[in-house]
């Protein structure tokens, strides 16, 4: 549904998008992630053709965003950032207006039954104006299901919403994804977000692309990287370590280490390399690998090289 | 793309009115037009005017209303959206954007039209029962009209480029009162070769010459095709650099 290939791209000047990779097959609920700034919103906007692309090859629906954007926006419903409407309106006329750009064929009922879905039904004749933030988004995540889109881009979607609204769109988006057919493309920093809905992920920052795959193979990938807690008899030479091992810290008595070893081979002979080192462990406790850590392991990259330099 | 554009204005309409903005312009417009009109049969000096004289200066006023709301107008359609956070959902929508800029000018257009229409009976009411109406309504029909789109086009080409309602409606009224300096200079300095150059180019200034030609000393439409042709070139130059920038709209 989506296919992106080493995407550049430029505004005044400066180049936003350095080399941007993704790939969404119908079916998945792909997590684009990175810090502020890293390019996510651009990429989106690039998706839907409203950012010329410098070089590289973008493929949304199987149509060029540079050639088809009306053509590939009529199949895509979007939740931007910014969740702006017209205040004076209803709700209800508010969905009437917007879904007219779509399918002059839809009814009232159709919109009154979104609303209904997005826990607006009750709201729906009152003015945008009057609505919470909460509500706002609610409704922005109408409005972009409102299209019956094959491919749904939500830019944010959870931000300022309370647990139970939180959860309401989750089962939304589960349940517009569950087809098999459609695609679903979540930008956000909420890792937790991620890690409930989410089957594949990319990771970008400073406009590249870092990492991208499924999140099961990222999270069994990290575990070669594993972290472990260590607790010692005594104090340890930290100086003299084998291969493959880096001591993280010291905290509360335990020390934290990070150890690289193939998935195949676990780190029990480190253990028995370490303990004839000196190392006289007591109690060794894992880590749990997690979403944030492989988040962590792949942003912040170029900053901190540059820190370094300087 | 046709249906786009009237579901585009539709919304601009209905914005106008339901939003009190459109409403309360139209009391400022009839008020203007009210004391203007309650000036010019009180005061001794301005109610010895020739009959024809004071259509035109009417009709000079209504053009020039028409520019201001256009030039308000048009500030607000891509710049006012995009700081109400209204633009990117507009732009992610399948809207060309082409579309999007006919629909914002239609919108602009109705708005024009009932500015027309409030003004019909000032125009009867200045010009002694109606003397002079037809071609005041005429004239400002096909010369005011290519002027306040122009200055409506032209304000939405800085209002996409810029991002910024105050940047587009600061320049665009500047300009607009530029423009309209042949109605406070005086004809004495319209005399001069400056004046003259300036009227050469000058849209607003074109329109109003014509008004001055059609309704006070009579000439027939053929005597008024240059001026014609400076307000269509006008027209077509703004909506060029309107159809640029709302290719590359200022969003984000």
């Amino acid at each position: 549904m989506i296919d992106i290939e080493n995407l550049q791209l430029i505004i005044e000047g400066k180049e936003i998008l350095k080399g941007i990779d993704m790939h969404l097959r119908p079916g998945d609920i792909y997590g684009l992630l990175g810090p502020n700034g890293a390019g996510k919103s651009t990429t989106i906007f690039a998706l839907l053709g409203l950012r010329a692309r410098e070089s590289g090859r973008v493929s949304v629906l199987g149509g060029d965003p540079a050639d088809d954007a009306v053509a590939i926006r009529r199949s895509v419903g979007v939740m931007p950032e910014k969740a702006g409407f017209y205040e004076w309106m209803t709700a209800l006329d508010y969905l009437k207006w917007y879904s007219r750009f779509y399918d002059s064929k839809s009814t009232g009922r159709d919109q009154g039954t979104m609303l209904e879905n997005v826990g607006l039904g009750k709201e729906a004749q009152r003015p945008i104006g009057t609505y919470s933030r909460g509500m706002k988004q609610r409704l922005a995540v109408a409005r972009a299901l409102i299209s019956h889109p094959k491919l749904l881009i939500l830019d944010e979607p959870t931000n300022g919403l309370d647990p139970k609204g939180r959860r309401e769109i989750h089962d939304l988006l589960v349940g517009f994804a569950s087809d098999g057919k459609t695609g679903v493309l979540l930008c956000t920093h909420l890792l937790d977000d991620v890690d409930r809905l989410c089957n594949r992920i990319g990771i970008i920052d400073n406009g590249r692309t870092r990492l991208e795959g499924s999140i099961t193979d990222l999270l069994t990938e990290q575990r070669g990287g594993q972290r472990y807690r260590l607790r010692l008899e005594n104090g340890p030479d930290t100086g003299n370590l084998p291969a493959g091992m880096t001591v993280l810290g010291h905290e509360g008595g335990w020390w934290r280490v990070q150890v690289q070893v193939k998935p195949s081979e676990g780190p029990s002979s480190l253990w028995g390399e370490l303990w004839g080192r000196g190392w006289k462990i007591l109690e060794i406790r894992p880590e749990a690998s997690s979403l944030e850590e492989v988040y962590m392991s792949h942003t912040g990259q170029e900053r901190h090289q540059a820190q370094e330099v300087a | 793309m046709m249906n786009t554009t009237w579901i585009i204005a539709g919304k601009e309409n209905a914005q106008m009115l339901r939003s009190q903005r459109g409403m309360v312009w139209l009391l400022i417009f009839s008020g203007l037009l009210s004391a203007f009109s309650l000036l010019l049969v009180s005061n001794t000096e301005l109610s010895l005017l020739d009959n024809a004289q004071v259509v035109y200066m009417m009709a000079g006023t209504v053009m020039a209303a028409g520019a201001l709301l256009a030039a308000i107008l048009g500030s607000d359609a891509y710049a006012g959206e995009k700081e109400r956070g209204t633009l990117v959902p507009l732009l992610c929508a399948p809207i060309a954007t082409n579309a999007l800029l006919a629909g914002k000018v239609l919108g602009l257009l109705a708005a024009w039209g009932v500015m027309l229409m409030t003004s019909v009976p000032y125009l009867w009411a200045v010009g002694a029962s109606g003397q002079n109406l037809g071609p005041a309504l005429f004239y400002l029909v096909l010369f005011g009209t290519p002027v306040v789109l122009g200055f409506g086009y032209l304000a939405m080409a800085l209002s996409a480029r810029t991002g910024s309602v105050m940047t587009s409606q600061f320049t665009t009224v500047t300009l607009l009162m530029l423009s309209a300096s042949p109605l406070l200079i005086g004809p004495g300095l319209r005399g001069t070769i400056i004046g003259r150059a300036l009227d050469a180019v000058n849209p607003f200034a074109g329109a109003l010459n014509t008004f001055d030609s059609v309704i006070i000393d009579s000439e027939p439409f053929s005597a008024q095709t240059a001026r014609f042709l400076l307000v269509a070139v006008w027209l077509v130059l703004c909506l060029l650099a309107a159809r640029r920038s709302a290719n590359r709209p200022d969003f984000q």
